[in-house]
């Protein structure tokens, strides 16, 4: 009884920082956002509201709170509110089986710095990853107004080309590790001494591209596509419920995959990584911390590229969007798979 | 038990999503006007009041490709966690069961059902 209760405790305390985490960065990951795309255009960005605009953040959000509770009349008021649940809850219910560290013992308690380490993670994330298209298509069919329509089937079109993409690509990764816990894949790859982004460039290539189609990222933008859509899917949303599809689809969605990407990739919370030999770790004198500055270290790089590509390159067509997922990615993957099941011996010794 | 911790992140996710939903209702003003819920259209009268009516086909074709690929995907995952202990007997499955679902684009592929599908294609 006694470890039930003991479990639930440690539960929440972790939902409370992953809430931290997702939220409250996520917030001001707008705010970063803001900066570099400022600096990459060479101009200052936000700096009226507090120091070099730190404070943007809140006042965006209480803007966005304030504003009229709108709703288009002949739309459906039921789907139209489900579509915000469905896009939010997912997104970040992903950040259950990110594991951000190695497993310590605090007040005779074994922790693992992972919400839940169960043995289907990965299918998880792309069970949870595919409740995304639902939300995007029922907010287009619900607005009932024929922009919005366009726009969430132009996305719902590229996430689930992408999707077939993604599934294949993170194959390569699993028949090294031998397991679809995203805890496991790291311990493998601790073990074996080899990031697998050194024997699976194919497959991370695959898998940011997906990475940028699924969050609607540049260059596959095309259901935003201001000029011609007005913003797509949100076109009939206002106030805080647009605020927060950008907030899902930009942030967290992309912080989430990024994560995964670093788990699948980058061998998660352990140091830099010489092929076979062995680790190196410039932070040592972080000492038991320096797992989560890695963690946390390897997505900042992962998402600042991604901003980087989406302030420097123009946007594809959603015709060469699809065509690039079925005719380059699918075959890319699926060969991808052939050699990584040859390879895989040689990993494994 | 292993996924207690998810069931309640579930459920404070979901009552997070209400209160967002429920913020502009509290918060925002109430200056109700003829216009200010009409759908967005160029600022011209619809034409049409119901915009739910069909759509483009080749997202129906997109769909139906997700669904047989997606498929092949779930049969894919059970063995590359196992691949380790099967050995070439496992490859030797595996390497024709991808075979035929290339064989299966390509198809697709020549049948020109991977080309986005323009409405004014023939013209």
């Amino acid at each position: 009884m006694e470890s039930v209760v003991a479990g639930v405790v440690i539960a929440v305390i972790k939902i409370l920082v992953i809430l931290g985490i997702v939220l409250g960065v996520g917030a001001y990951l707008t705010w970063v956002e803001r900066k570099v795309a400022a600096h990459i255009q060479r101009r200052p960005g936000p700096m009226v509201v507090g120091w070099h605009g730190l404070l943007q953040p809140i006042a965006d959000g209480l803007k966005l709170i304030t504003k009229e509770d709108l709703f288009p009349r002949y739309g459906n008021k039921f789907l139209y509110n489900l579509a915000i649940v469905l896009a939010l809850v997912p997104a970040t219910l992903v950040f259950a089986v990110v594991p951000f560290g190695p497993e310590f013992e605090l007040f005779g308690y074994r922790i693992k710095p992972i919400l839940t380490d169960v043995n289907v993670a990965l299918l998880l994330v792309f069970g949870l990853g595919s409740l995304a298209v639902y939300a995007i298509a029922i907010a287009g069919w619900a607005s009932n107004s024929k922009y919005p329509l366009i726009g969430s089937m132009r996305k719902a079109g590229i996430i689930i080309s992408y999707e077939v993409a993604i599934t294949f690509a993170v194959m390569g990764p699993l028949i090294l590790a031998g397991t679809l816990s995203t805890y496991e894949i790291v311990q493998r790859q601790i073990e074996q001494n080899l990031w697998y982004i050194w024997v699976q460039p194919i497959a991370f290539v695959v898998f940011l591209f997906s990475l940028l189609a699924e969050t609607g990222r540049v260059p596959f933008d095309i259901q935003e596509a201001e000029a011609e859509l007005v913003t797509g899917f949100t076109v009939e949303y206002g106030g805080m419920k647009f605020g927060l599809f950008p907030l899902v689809e930009w942030y967290v969605e992309v912080l989430s995959l990024s994560a995964i990407a670093v788990v699948l990739f980058f061998g998660g919370w352990s140091p830099i990584n010489i092929p076979f030999m062995g680790f190196v770790d410039p932070l040592f004198f972080l000492g038991p911390f320096s797992p989560y500055v890695w963690f946390l270290l390897k997505v900042t790089v992962l998402f600042l590229f991604i901003l980087w590509l989406h302030w420097t390159l123009p946007r594809y067509r959603i015709d060469q969007i699809t065509e690039i997922a079925w005719k380059v990615m699918l075959p890319l993957a699926l060969i991808n798979i052939v050699l990584t099941a040859i390879i895989a011996p040689v990993v494994w010794r | 038990m292993d996924y207690i911790g998810f069931l309640i992140f579930f459920g404070v996710m979901v009552g997070i999503a209400l209160v967002m939903i429920s913020l502009n209702w509290l918060f925002g003003p109430r200056t109700p006007q003829e216009y200010e819920d009409y759908p967005y259209e160029c600022g011209v009268p619809l034409y049409d009041k119901s915009a739910q009516t069909t759509f483009h086909q080749g997202y129906y074709l997109l769909g139906l490709l997700l669904l047989l690929f997606d498929i092949e995907a779930a049969f894919l995952f059970p063995w590359t966690v196992v691949y380790r202990w099967l050995g070439v007997f496992g490859f030797i499955e595996m390497f024709l069961f991808i075979l035929i679902l290339t064989y299966g684009l390509l198809y697709a592929w020549r049948k020109g059902a991977l080309n986005w599908q323009f409405e004014m294609e023939e013209v």
